[in-house]
C-alpha cells in the first residue's frame, strides 16, 4: 500500500452479509478512503467489504440536494427541497421505502416519522425473496448457524450459490471436509453457481423446483414433508439419494441463498428446510444481502409499516426512497418518484424529481444480527461528509417541512427475538417450474451486494464489470455457436444485455444466467405483486440469445 | 558457464489449495485496491474452475533476466519486485515469464495502468509480496492471502509444507536458470 495514504486507521466489520468480517479502513490520504483486508489469514474480505473503503468518498457521491428542472439537475437547499417535496406530494399519501440492511435505530427512527405525520407511510424494503425465506425459517423453529458453526456440522444441504453470497461460509465447509472427506455436500441450484462445483451430490433442478427437491430430499432423509410432484427436468433419483446422505448425519447446516427471480416459494422453502434441520439436529443459515435483513423482519410487527406489496399497489401515493434503489431492485422502468435519498445515482435517483444526499450504512453506528442470530452494536467507520443526512434523518426533515411534531425518542432496540409466524400451507402448486426456454435466471456474485446500487461505483467492479458475464451451458453455446468469452445478445422483448460468454458445466442445457446485480437483467424478470397474500415475487424470465458479431458488442 | 552468486531467498510463499478456491476473486480485488489500482492478481479459466494467477516468486526469475530497464530486481528480501520509477512497461517480462502470471490483461482486469497521477505512464504490474504489510508486522499475510475468506490461499513456509500435510505442486521457476538449459 502507498505509504501517503496510510495516515489514520479505523477496525471496523464489513455490513455487507450477515457474515460480518472485519476490515480495516486507511484514510484519508492522497488515495483516498480504502479497505484493508486483516493482517492475518483466517478471517477474509470479499470484494464488497474492499469495495467500502473507496465508497466513504468515492467521486459520484451526492453531496446535495438536487431537483429536476427543464430535465437537468439544479442543486436546492435542503429544507428548501423538503418542503418542495410536501408541496409536491399535495393531497397524496407519502411512502417512504426505507432500506432494510440499515442499522435498527434507523428503521425505529424512520418508523417514529412517519407515526407523527398522517399522510406518510414506511415501507421496509428487503430483498423479496429473502423476506419470505426468512419468515419461513422464522416459522420453522430452525436454530441459526454462524460461519464458525458450520466447521462443526457433519453434513450440509446448499441451496442456491450461498458460497457467492457469502463466501466467508465456505471456510467451514471445507474445515469439516479437511476433517472428513466424506462429508456429504448436496447442492440444490439450478444456476450452477460456485458452490456446484463442490457438490458430492447435486440435486439437478429446473428453477422454481428447489421446493420439489427439497421435500424429496426430507422424505429420503426420514423426515415427513409433505408430497410434492416433482416437476419435469427434476431429478428425483439424485434427490433421494442426496437425502440418504443427510440422513446418517447428527448435525447438519442448510445453507441457503434466495436470489431474486427464482420463483415465489421461498417461505415454503425456508420452512420445510428449517424443519429438516430441526428433525436431522442441525440449523440453518441464511445468506442474505447485507446483514440486517433477519433484525429487519424481527423489527416488523413494531413497526406500523405497510408490506412492498401493498406499498407498490398504492400507484396513487407519492413515492420517496430513501437509502434503497427500489427502482433497481425490482427492475420497474417509467415510475416517477417524488424524491430518492441515496448516496450515488441510481436507477430511483435517475427517476425522481428530488434527490437527496444520504449516508451508508457503515457511516451510521447501530444494532445488527450478525453471524446467525448474534445482536451486536457496530459503531460507524467514521461521519458521513458535510450536508450528507442520515436516512432517518431526511424522513424527519420533509415530515417537519409538512408540519410534524418532533415524535418521541424511540425506545431502544432491545433484544430482537425470533417471531411468531404462522406456518406456510405447502401444496403442490406451490412447485412451479418454468416451462419456457431459455430461462434466465438471476445468479449472486460475490462482487456486488443487492442490486448492486452501492459496491457498483467502487474502482475493481467498475473494471470488471462491464461487459457483465452470462453463464451458459455447454449445449447451449453449442446451439448457439459461441465460445467462451465471446459477447452474446440476451434479449428479452424491448429489453436486451450485451454480456460475455461464461461456459458452465454446472448448468443444465436451457437455463442462462446473468448477475443478479445487474438491473437490465432483473427487469427482465417478471414481477408479480400480490397485495391480498403481501407477496412480490420475481420469477424466471424467458429470453433469446444471439450471437453479437459486430465489432461494437466485441468491443463494449 | 553461467555461474550465479548466491541469491536470497524468501522464507514464504503464497499457494492455492484448488479444492478450496470458490472464485470470489476476493485476491483480485484486494490486490487491486491494495496497490493503486495496479493488481497483480489474475484469473484463468482451468475447465470447470476459475482460478487465481499469483506470482511464485520463481528462484530463478525470468522476468529480472528479461527486463531492458533493470526494473525487475530481487531484494534484499528476496522478493522479486518492480521498481515503480524504472519500468518502462515495455512488456518483456510478460513474455519471459514461464508461468504467465505477469501480463498486460491478468483475467480481463488491466494489468497495464497508468499511475494515479499519470506521471510516469504505463507499467506492468508486478507482486511484491505486499512488502508494506510483510515490513509492519512480522505475522503479517499479503493481502491475498488476508482476503481469502474461503481458506483457498495461504502463505506458508515450504519447509514447514509437508509437516503441515500440504503437497505443493508446480515449481518456483522452470529451471535453475531458464537460459542455461539453452
Amino acid at each position: 500500500m502507498c505509504s501517503d495514504t496510510a495516515n489514520q486507521e479505523t477496525q471496523s466489520r464489513c455490513t455487507l452479509c450477515p457474515a460480518g468480517c472485519e476490515l480495516l479502513i486507511r484514510g484519508p490520504g492522497a488515495g483516498g478512503y480504502q479497505s484493508e483486508p486483516p493482517m492475518v489469514p483466517g478471517a477474509g474480505l470479499c470484494p464488497r467489504g474492499l469495495a467500502i473503503g473507496e465508497l466513504l468518498d468515492a467521486p459520484g457521491r451526492i453531496r446535495w440536494a438536487t431537483r429536476r428542472l427543464d430535465g437537468r439537475r439544479q442543486e436546492i437547499h435542503l429544507a428548501e427541497a423538503a418542503r418542495a417535496i410536501v408541496a409536491a406530494a399535495g393531497d397524496r399519501d407519502v411512502i417512504f421505502f426505507i432500506d432494510g440492511a440499515l442499522p435498527c435505530e434507523q428503521i425505529l427512527a424512520a418508523d417514529a416519522w412517519c407515526r407523527t405525520w398522517p399522510k406518510a407511510k414506511l415501507c421496509v424494503v428487503l430483498e423479496p425473496a429473502e423476506r419470505e425465506l426468512l419468515l419461513g425459517t422464522e416459522a420453522s423453529g430452525a436454530a441459526y448457524l454462524s460461519d464458525a458453526d458450520l466447521a462443526g456440522c457433519d453434513g450440509f444441504l446448499i441451496v442456491g450459490d450461498a458460497f457467492a453470497a457469502n463466501p466467508a461460509c465456505s471456510r467451514g465447509v471445507f474445515d469439516r471436509r479437511a476433517a472428513d472427506a466424506r462429508v456429504a455436500i448436496v447442492v440444490i441450484d439450478p444456476g450452477g453457481g460456485s458452490a456446484s462445483k463442490f457438490a458430492t451430490c447435486r440435486v439437478a433442478a429446473p428453477p422454481g423446483a428447489e421446493l420439489a427437491a427439497i421435500a424429496e430430499l426430507a422424505r429420503a432423509a426420514g423426515v415427513d414433508s409433505p408430497p410434492i410432484a416433482p416437476p419435469d427436468g427434476m431429478d428425483v433419483r439424485s434427490a433421494r439419494s442426496a437425502g440418504l446422505a443427510l440422513a446418517g448425519c447428527k448435525r447438519p447446516a442448510i445453507i441457503l441463498a434466495a436470489e431474486y427471480g427464482r420463483g415465489g416459494a421461498w417461505r415454503q422453502i425456508g420452512y420445510l428446510a428449517g424443519k429438516l434441520a430441526c428433525a436431522l439436529g442441525g440449523g440453518v443459515a441464511c445468506q442474505t444481502t447485507g446483514a440486517n435483513a433477519l433484525a429487519a423482519v424481527r423489527l416488523g410487527p413494531r413497526l406500523a409499516a405497510i408490506s412492498l406489496a401493498d406499498a407498490l399497489a398504492r400507484q396513487d401515493a407519492a413515492w420517496v426512497t430513501v437509502g434503497s434503489d427500489l427502482l433497481g431492485m425490482l427492475g420497474i422502468g417509467g415510475r416517477e418518484i417524488l424524491a430518492a435519498g441515496a448516496a450515488f445515482a441510481n436507477r430511483s435517483t435517475e427517476a425522481a424529481e428530488f434527490v437527496m444526499p444520504a449516508a451508508i450504512a457503515m457511516e451510521l453506528g447501530g444494532m445488527y444480527l450478525l453471524g446467525g442470530e448474534r445482536q451486536v452494536c457496530l459503531d460507524a467507520v467514521g461521519p458521513p461528509p458535510a450536508g450528507v443526512l442520515a436516512p432517518a434523518d431526511i424522513i424527519g426533515l420533509i415530515a417537519r417541512a409538512a408540519g410534524a411534531q418532533l415524535p418521541a425518542p424511540t425506545p431502544a432496540v432491545g433484544t430482537l427475538s425470533r417471531l411468531v409466524v404462522a406456518a406456510p400451507s405447502i401444496s403442490a402448486g406451490c412447485a412451479t417450474a418454468a416451462a419456457a426456454s431459455p430461462v434466465l435466471m438471476l445468479g449472486r456474485q460475490a462482487a456486488d451486494a443487492g442490486c448492486g446500487e452501492l459496491t457498483a461505483h467502487a474502482s475493481w467492479q467498475s473494471t470488471i464489470g462491464r461487459p457483465p458475464t452470462v453463464r451458459l451451458a455447454p449445449a447451449d453455446a453449442r446451439r448457439i455457436g459461441v465460445k467462451d468469452l465471446d459477447m452474446v445478445e440476451v434479449r428479452a422483448g424491448k429489453l436486451h444485455v450485451s454480456a460475455r460468454v461464461r461456459i458452465s458445466h454446472a448448468l443444465d442445457a436451457g437455463a442462462v444466467v446473468l448477475p443478479e446485480a445487474l438491473c437490465e437483467a432483473r427487469a427482465m424478470c417478471p414481477l408479480q405483486v400480490s397485495s391480498a397474500g403481501g407477496d412480490v415475487v420475481a420469477s424466471p424470465g424467458t429470453v433469446n440469445i444471439e450471437a453479437a458479431n459486430d465489432y461494437a458488442s466485441q468491443t463494449a | 558457464m553461467i555461474t550465479q552468486a548466491k541469491q536470497p531467498e524468501i522464507d514464504k510463499r503464497v499457494v492455492i489449495d484448488v479444492d478450496r478456491c470458490v472464485e470470489c476473486q476476493s485476491c483480485a480485488a484486494a490486490c487491486f485496491v491494495g496497490h493503486a489500482r495496479m493488481p497483480a492478481v489474475g484469473f484463468a479459466r482451468a475447465g470447470w474452475a476459475l482460478l487465481p494467477l499469483i506470482c511464485r516468486q520463481c528462484k530463478a526469475p525470468a522476468c529480472v533476466d528479461a527486463c531492458p530497464a533493470e526494473a525487475m530486481v530481487r531484494d534484499e528480501a528476496g522478493i522479486v519486485r518492480r521498481r515503480l520509477f524504472r519500468c518502462v512497461g515495455c512488456g518483456s517480462c510478460a513474455q519471459a515469464c514461464p508461468f504467465g502470471v505477469i501480463s498486460d490483461s491478468l483475467g480481463g482486469t488491466p494489468g497495464t495502468t497508468k499511475s494515479p497521477g499519470d506521471l510516469s505512464g504505463h507499467q506492468i504490474s508486478k507482486c511484491d509480496l505486499c512488502a508494506d504489510r510483510l515490513a509492519a508486522d512480522s505475522n503479517a499475510v499479503p493481502r491475498c492471502v488476508g482476503a481469502c475468506p474461503s481458506g483457498a490461499l495461504r502463505f506458508v513456509d515450504e519447509r514447514q509444507a509437508e509437516a503441515d500435510g500440504l503437497l505443493i505442486i508446480g515449481g518456483r521457476s522452470a529451471a535453475d536458470h531458464l537460459y542455461k538449459r539453452r
